[in-house]
């Protein structure tokens, strides 16, 4: 699907033959922008939580996420699927401490680290136990290198995001004729199908031996996969029958792969999907800043950043989830 | 003489202490705390409840975009590259999720203005429009709008910003946007649709919309089903001079060499009033006139020069001629 708004008017630049003669465009002192140093200024009652409780997780010198600190004894809590393989943070402050994962949550993709540290007065967020709607509020998170913060606002409504599923990448014959099976009617360039290489006219017998009559069948089968699952599949091919093995893909990657949107985006987090319940905001963070806080206008922790999802979308987990995960941790 | 002076100064303060109790957070250079931006979020959450309402998302056969009920009987505005060509059929998806059929009206690939009517006898909530020079740089402001299309669970997106550039039909913000937001409303604070949003830039918070005094500009020409097309542009009528609004009015900034313009001594500083003796109030104006007319018409160009007002009758030529 084609979504507008890309296109570049060439010829209507051409009409003004000298665009740079022409353009007395003034645009507005940076630092008043929304981002700005006088507009960051205003939130002066906040920010220095913001970046206190905000630290840096670290491979090496390589920064994996940021993390959310939660407990004066130390302990962090991060986006699990960007922090393997993390051995160290670094503070607002530039000090850094060693690491060790405790705990992980599947469901919401957060992981708990202790600071293997004696220190007992870590600066650290109280998470909000309301349930209210946040859209039309502002947003507020650390910056990349913790120096100052960074704004949004809440643009949506909270909500559950469902998972993705594994895909193929085959387009499938809706009518059922007479014969066997599932016609593959289209296989979706560089997709997993293609690269596994299954061909347009080949006929789809078996989804991980057991036998399928309908498309809808194989969508029921793929449904119950993850991205990088691998399916067997028994085909029909000039009336020969044989087995191809699929990893299957991201239906975001697979079918948007021209998706103009993806393309402009930069990188963005791995996992974005599957999620019981998300606040949206576009606060400017990059893929690599998930994990850390996001607070309100009155300075409470609303949430955590959970997913960079394209280049003016982030996901958080509402800190009313996070509250009784904590709970759980901590007790044991 | 002293006793003079004193009541002076008095009567001078009064008035601008009151004038400082008035002035809303939003109207501020920047907001100064804690109070302000409290202040201006809730301008924002009690606009949007408003708002939201007249926010539509487009489906073409061929894309998604977004576009602004302006008036109860379902006049939208959207962009132009999202119609694409004037009557051409599209669905219109509400707020709340109804669908309905509409067809388009004119644009113009000049600014990327455009628009299109429901195909209904309801009466639909509306946005009003700003007036003509209400806003300006530096205003807050926030984008709506239906990025990568019409999604029932999440509904429209709310982006907040300020107005970064304005310049005959282009505004630039910091709100910021995604394919598919195009066509979409920027409203002001107090709720009026100050532009639509055109195109994304590569960076995410210097996007480009079409200010509304580009709509009420051409206001006849689309509601007429005109649409300027790029085709238009390149084979209608040329004339060569480059112009811009400035303080003065529509001001000649420069004059392509060997064009009609400079062949009946247009020059560089003019100040161009009308044109067959319709008002110029924008550069599309003249843009749109002169593309509509055919290499060949001639028109009567009236222009101020040293305070005096002369007019030229300018045979135009076509693009191609020229080069």
């Amino acid at each position: 699907m084609k979504i507008f708004g890309y296109s570049f008017f060439a010829l209507a630049c051409s009409f003004l033959f000298s665009v740079e003669e022409v353009d007395q465009n003034i645009l507005l002192d940076p630092s008043l922008r929304l981002n700005g140093l006088q507009v960051q200024k205003a939130f002066s009652g906040m920010s220095e939580l913001a970046i206190k409780s905000t630290v840096k997780l670290m491979r090496n010198d390589k920064v994996l996420a940021h993390g959310t600190l939660v407990d004066p004894r130390g302990f962090v809590v991060s986006k699990a699927s960007d922090c393997i393989g993390a051995r160290s943070l670094v503070t607002n402050e530039g000090l850094s401490f060693p690491v060790k994962v405790r705990k992980r949550h599947e469901g919401c993709d957060l992981v708990l680290l202790e600071i293997l540290n004696d220190r007992s007065d870590w600066p650290f967020v109280e998470f909000s136990e309301k349930n209210v709607s946040m859209v039309s509020k502002w947003a507020i998170s650390a910056s990349p290198d913790l120096s100052e913060i960074r704004i949004g606002i809440f643009g949506a409504p909270s909500r559950k995001i469902g998972r993705e599923g594994g895909v193929m990448g085959v387009v499938l014959h809706e009518k059922s004729e007479e014969l066997n099976g599932v016609l593959v009617a289209e296989v979706i360039p560089h997709s997993a199908a293609d690269r596994a290489g299954l061909k347009t006219g080949d006929r789809i017998l078996k989804v991980d031996r057991r036998s399928v009559k309908s498309p809808k069948q194989i969508n029921q089968a793929m449904q119950e996969k993850d991205p990088g699952d691998l399916i067997l599949l028994e085909i029909s091919r000039d009336q020969k029958n044989s087995d191809i093995r699929v990893t299957l893909g991201h239906r975001s990657v697979t079918f948007d792969l021209f998706n103009r949107n993806i393309l402009m985006s930069g990188p963005i987090s791995k996992r974005r999907d599957n999620f019981p319940t998300i606040l949206q905001h576009d606060i400017p963070l990059e893929y690599n800043h998930m994990g850390g806080p996001v607070f309100n206008l009155e300075g409470e922790c609303v949430g955590i950043n959970i997913a960079r999802v394209d280049r003016v979308t982030n996901y958080a987990i509402p800190s009313y989830l996070i509250g009784p995960i904590l709970s759980e941790w901590v007790e044991n | 003489m002293k006793q003079f002076l004193i009541t002076f100064f008095a009567g001078l303060m009064i008035p601008v202490s009151l004038l400082s109790s008035a002035i809303k957070a939003w109207e501020k250079e920047s907001p100064s705390g804690y109070e302000d931006l409290l202040e201006i979020e809730a301008q924002i959450a009690t606009t949007f409840d408003r708002t939201k309402q007249a926010v539509v998302s487009i489906e073409t056969n061929d894309g998604a975009g977004s576009g602004v009920i302006v008036s109860a009987d379902g006049l939208v505005l959207t962009a132009a590259h999202v119609i694409g060509k004037r009557g051409k059929k599209l669905t219109v998806i509400l707020h709340d999720g109804k669908k309905f059929s509409a067809l388009s009206l004119g644009g113009s690939v000049f600014s990327d203005a455009g628009m299109l009517r429901m195909d209904t006898n309801e009466t639909f909530g509306f946005a009003s429009l700003a007036e003509v020079k209400e806003s300006k740089l530096a205003d807050w402001c926030y984008a709506l709008g239906h990025p990568n299309g019409f999604n029932e669970s999440r509904g429209q997106v709310l982006r907040v910003g300020r107005i970064i550039g304005k310049q005959d039909e282009t505004m630039q913000t910091d709100c910021r946007l995604l394919g598919g937001d195009s066509g979409g409303p920027l409203f002001n604070l107090k709720g009026q649709v100050i532009g639509i949003h055109s195109r994304i830039s590569q960076l995410p918070d210097e996007n480009f919309h079409i200010p509304t005094e580009t709509f009420l500009s051409n206001w006849d020409f689309f509601m007429n089903e005109e649409f300027l097309s790029d085709k238009k542009l390149a084979d209608g009528g040329f004339l060569g001079v480059a112009s811009s609004w400035t303080e003065d009015g529509l001001t000649i900034l420069a004059i392509v060499p060997q064009s009609p313009a400079e062949k009946y001594g247009l020059q560089k500083g003019d100040l161009l009033i009308s044109i067959d003796g319709i008002a110029l109030d924008s550069r599309e104006k003249l843009a749109i006139y002169v593309a509509t007319k055919l290499p060949g018409d001639s028109v009567v160009i009236e222009f101020q020069r040293d305070e005096r007002t002369m007019s030229v009758k300018v045979p135009l030529i076509s693009r191609n001629q020229k080069e």
